[in-house]
């Protein structure tokens, strides 16, 4: 018998009635007992410093801007690394080019400072 | 395979990346020797462009032909103005000049692959490759709040524009199966009648390439942009970004919506009437030059849409003489504002009184150019006018024509306010005002283009019509 | 229900261009604006790949111009958030109803 898109459906289905009903008998069951330290931020065990909804450094952007367009621009290279062996010398010497611009961008913000940390 | 077809897009964008790295690792900058470097690769770029022979690429993807090859001179023509008239500009208010003069290379890369796109990927790509250089360039000045919002509002208008273009591509392609240009035409073709989606796929290109354009009603973008860009970028794009907008514009109507040309020519029509109105008139309010010159801009693209809805060869030459006349006369006007405000430190036209006494050389070159934006004989603009309306003429569009002319005499008005400003008015302070020599040699230039163009229209009417003939009307 | 055909595709393109268009007026906050504008991308991109597989399934042309989109948009995003960067600094602020120094 085929299901088609409906399996999923019920997956999905499944999945939110299950988080909702331990949610709630889990809050009906438990004691309810809060102190300070139950109710901090969680930051691994460690103790918290300050809230969450902090001005983060700038330096955290540009990584970010950097990452964003290196990360994306892989994408040309799956399709390229599937038919590599049909593709053969040509698309590996256009490869080649491709991330020689990008390496070269890679040098610009090298140069530039981008990625030394300043604080 | 010809791979020598793309050897001055090469060339230039190897030249941008070279001047980029070199200028990162540089200790000092020197603006007029990075000037001259640019310069150096553009002009290099133009003449290997005259031996390139026609022929396609990749499929269809890359074609050199006499259209492209007339648009890439456009293109590297501008920028090789822009950059002799902005290297006191960048000496005296920006850093960065090494990024300036490297994305300035690289978004003429991108027009002069658009330029040469036969294909909607490419066709993308490239349009995209030189906006997005633009509002990087737009928003250039980065301590100057003026410079910064132009950067933002140019940024999400023509980031808005490119989705709705995009979507009207996808509605393209699902309708024909094809991203080759050719194709799509054929297809287009063989389907008997238009469908509604059809019809949506040409708003939305309408849209798209009328934010480039600044056609009205999709120009909002234009005065702000104008107003708050560095003066040179502004220079630069109120004459590339047009031609690039247009350089895509017509392949793809003339090229593959040919056929349904019933379907998109009123649509066209309207906004070049939008334009001319919004345009010319608006104009007439200004207090800044360079918003008044955004406003001018607005109306000149009007013309040339009145001669594109016409559909025939002549439109395709007369947007060719014009395009050419406009960049010279426009960018002139330009370097002129770029001379005037580092001497001053003002854009604003009340003070440009007295111009005539502090530097006449100056005031005589704005009043050329003034003339050929109004279109007087003996001027570029003359000619490239009377194409442009000789065009709609042919084709019996005589509504649009009047309205053409009727606005023109309006925009007659502002032009001659600045003449009259600069010649008749007394000056507020007697002090001189001197022109370094690369600002006269970008004046010079820009000024004997004009007059070449009016007074000897053979070799460019040629030149023109040689672009024409790609199309089959 | 059966299986999910070429309209299905186009009506959620149509959706999320729509509601890109209706994120860019009414947002106010310069990143939501330039997320709606992601969004009129994406919408863009499902009807290429939709077209790609239903109208024209032995080309890749659609399926191309779809990667083609994804990286244009992240380099589009990427200068974008670098001017929201630039207006953070200069304006103190990303609300664009308050970025309003030039007037006609």
């Amino acid at each position: 018998m085929d299901y088609g898109y409906g399996l999923i459906g019920i997956f999905i289905l499944f999945g939110i009635v299950f988080v909702i009903f331990t949610i709630f008998f889990a809050g009906l069951l438990r004691p309810q007992r809060p102190n300070k330290t139950k109710l901090e931020n969680y930051e691994c065990g460690e103790a918290p410093m300050g809230g969450a909804w902090i001005q983060y450094n700038v330096g955290f952007y540009i990584y970010a801007l950097i990452f964003v367009i290196f990360d994306v621009e892989v994408v040309f290279l799956f399709p390229w690394a599937v038919a590599f062996k049909q593709l053969g010398l040509f698309a590996l010497i256009e490869m080649l080019i491709f991330i020689a611009i990008l390496i070269a961008g890679l040098a610009y913000a090298w140069k530039k400072g981008a990625l030394t940390w300043e604080s | 395979m010809d791979y020598s077809l793309l050897i001055p897009e090469v060339v230039l964008f190897v030249w941008a990346l070279v001047l980029l790295l070199y200028n990162a690792s540089a200790k000092t900058e020197n603006p007029r020797a990075i000037g001259l470097f640019a310069l150096i690769g553009l002009v290099a770029a133009f003449v290997i462009l005259w031996f390139v022979p026609d022929g396609s690429l990749f499929g269809k993807t890359f074609i050199s032909d006499t259209y492209a090859r007339g648009f890439k001179m456009i293109f590297l023509l501008a920028a090789i103005v822009t950059v002799i008239g902005s290297v006191d500009f960048a000496s005296k208010h920006m850093k960065h000049t090494g990024e300036f003069y490297s994305l300035i290379m690289l978004c003429v890369t991108g027009m002069m692959f658009l330029a040469s796109a036969g294909e909607l990927i490419s066709l993308y790509v490239a349009l995209e490759l030189s906006t997005i250089s633009l509002y990087i360039l737009a928003a250039f000045l980065k301590k100057d709040l003026k410079s910064t919002e132009a950067g933002l509002k140019y940024l999400i208008l023509g980031a808005a524009s490119s989705g709705i273009l995009l979507y009207g591509l996808s509605l393209l392609y699902g309708l024909t199966g094809s991203t080759v240009l050719d194709e799509i035409g054929y297809r287009l073709f063989l389907n008997e009648g238009t469908t509604i989606a059809a019809v949506f796929a040409i708003v939305m290109f309408v849209a798209g390439f009328g934010f480039k354009l600044a056609a009205a009603p999709f120009h909002m973008w234009a005065p702000d942009v104008y107003e708050g860009a560095p003066t040179p970028v502004t220079a630069f794009l109120s004459v590339a970004s047009k031609a690039a907008g247009l350089v895509a514009f017509v392949r793809l109507f003339f090229n593959s919506l040919l056929a349904i040309k019933p379907e998109w020519v009123v649509i066209v029509e309207i906004v070049a009437i939008l334009a001319m109105v919004v345009g010319n008139v608006v104009a007439l309010l200004q207090k800044n030059i360079k918003r008044m010159l955004a406003y001018s801009s607005i109306a000149q693209v009007g013309y040339v849409l009145v001669a594109l809805s016409a559909g025939i060869d002549l439109s395709v030459t007369s947007m060719m003489i014009f395009l050419l006349a406009y960049l010279f006369a426009n960018i002139g006007a330009f370097i002129v504002v770029i001379a005037f405000s580092n001497a001053t430190g003002s854009d604003n036209i009340e003070d440009y009184s007295g111009l005539w006494k502090r530097k006449p050389s100056l005031a005589i070159v704005m009043t050329i150019y003034m003339l050929s934006l109004v279109g007087i004989p003996l001027t570029g603009g003359f000619i490239a006018k009377y194409f442009l309306f000789g065009a709609a003429v042919k084709e019996g569009l005589y509504t649009l024509v009047v309205i053409a002319i009727l606005t023109s005499v309006i925009s007659l008005f502002y032009y001659m306010n600045v003449v009259r400003i600069m010649m008749f008015r007394p000056a507020p302070s007697a002090d001189k005002i001197a022109l370094p020599w690369m600002i006269k040699l970008g004046l010079a230039i820009s000024v004997i283009m004009v007059l070449l163009i009016g007074i000897w229209p053979g070799p460019f009417y040629a030149w023109g019509q040689l672009a024409s003939t790609i199309f089959h009307f | 229900m059966n299986e999910p055909a070429l309209l299905h595709f186009l009506i959620l393109g149509a959706i999320l261009f729509a509601c890109g268009i209706f994120g860019l007026l009414t947002r106010r906050n310069a990143i939501g604006i330039l997320m709606s504008i992601e969004l009129m991308f994406n919408a863009a991109a499902v009807n290429f790949v939709a077209f790609a597989k239903y109208v024209a399934p032995q080309a890749m042309a659609g399926q191309i111009f779809a990667v083609f989109i994804i990286t244009v948009a992240a380099a589009e995003a990427a200068v974008g958030l670098a001017i929201v960067m630039l207006l953070y600094r200069n304006f103190k602020g990303i609300e664009v109803d308050k970025i309003n120094f030039m007037k006609w």
